[in-house]
């Protein structure tokens, strides 16, 4: 794998947590030697809330779908007057 | 089939839903409207509950709930609590209308994240599929086609790499989303 992959490998067990007390504090002491590995350690973990982020979006999607079937539909009718009648003003 | 497997596909998933809605949704709609709610915050409450559902009963030390109806209800009004002290926090300030501090980072955020659905779909997919639905990389691989685990593995790689690169591509400042 080419060097950067596998800084980027590195940089993840990291941010995982899932690496020894040794690596971790291996790693603190290179990125304090090398400010520009501090800065993409910083990157690499904002992709990862943005990977959430997207993710959680995309998953927003397709419940927006789930919901418009089940409201739409007519053979869940039953099941959307159910929910309907709860809104309205009686 | 294991439930995680059950997951990974996305019309396997509808049907989850589809399930989950029907079990589901009455009871919270029935409660958020007895506390005054709207239809729309109903709906609102559900889908985030069901987000945080989801994201658990992908997580590895998931545990089977044996109520499901019970536990993402339980969910549901723990949003809905903390939607309500929210409120009363922002109406005791009279500043309904003014825009809350934090509002400008979600702007910038989702700025990216529309750059990303259309410039990085493909590695978007691929990282989703890794560290959101925790799907197996043997199922990934085969899934999207890589000829296996280690090649699947360095494809991820290379798309972090990628993203990386097309955000910082659009001159975005990291320090403003960094926390």
């Amino acid at each position: 794998m080419r060097t950067s992959l596998n800084e980027i490998r590195d940089i993840e067990a990291y941010l995982s947590g899932a690496s020894s007390p040794e690596y971790r504090l291996l790693f603190e002491a290179r990125m304090l030697l090398q400010p520009e590995l501090q800065q993409k350690t910083r990157e690499q973990q904002h992709i990862y809330h943005l990977v959430k982020a997207y993710s959680r979006n995309q998953l927003k999607n397709e419940l927006d779908k789930v919901h418009e079937h089940l409201l739409t539909s007519p053979e869940h009718s039953s099941f959307r007057q159910r929910i309907l009648r709860l809104f309205t003003k009686s | 089939m294991s439930e995680q497997s059950v997951l990974i596909d996305s019309r396997e998933r509808f049907s989850l839903f589809i399930e989950l809605y029907k079990k589901s949704f009455p009871a919270v709609a029935r409660y958020i409207s007895r506390k005054g709610g709207t239809y729309e915050e109903a709906k609102d409450l559900f889908q985030d509950a069901l987000i945080l559902y989801y994201e658990k009963r992908v997580s590895s030390s998931f545990a089977p709930v044996q109520n499901e109806q019970a536990y993402i209800l339980g969910i549901a009004r723990h949003l809905w609590f903390k939607r309500i002290e929210n409120r009363n926090n922002t109406d005791s300030i009279e500043n309904a209308t003014s825009i809350p501090d934090e509002q400008e980072d979600v702007l910038s955020s989702g700025k990216i994240l529309r750059l990303l659905e259309t410039a990085g779909q493909k590695c978007m997919e691929l990282l989703k599929a890794f560290y959101y639905d925790k799907t197996p990389l043997s199922a990934i691989a085969q899934q999207l086609g890589y000829s296996g685990t280690r090649s699947a593995t360095v494809q991820k790689y290379k798309c972090i790499e990628k993203i990386r690169e097309t955000v910082k591509e659009k001159s975005l400042v990291y320090e403003d989303f960094t926390e």
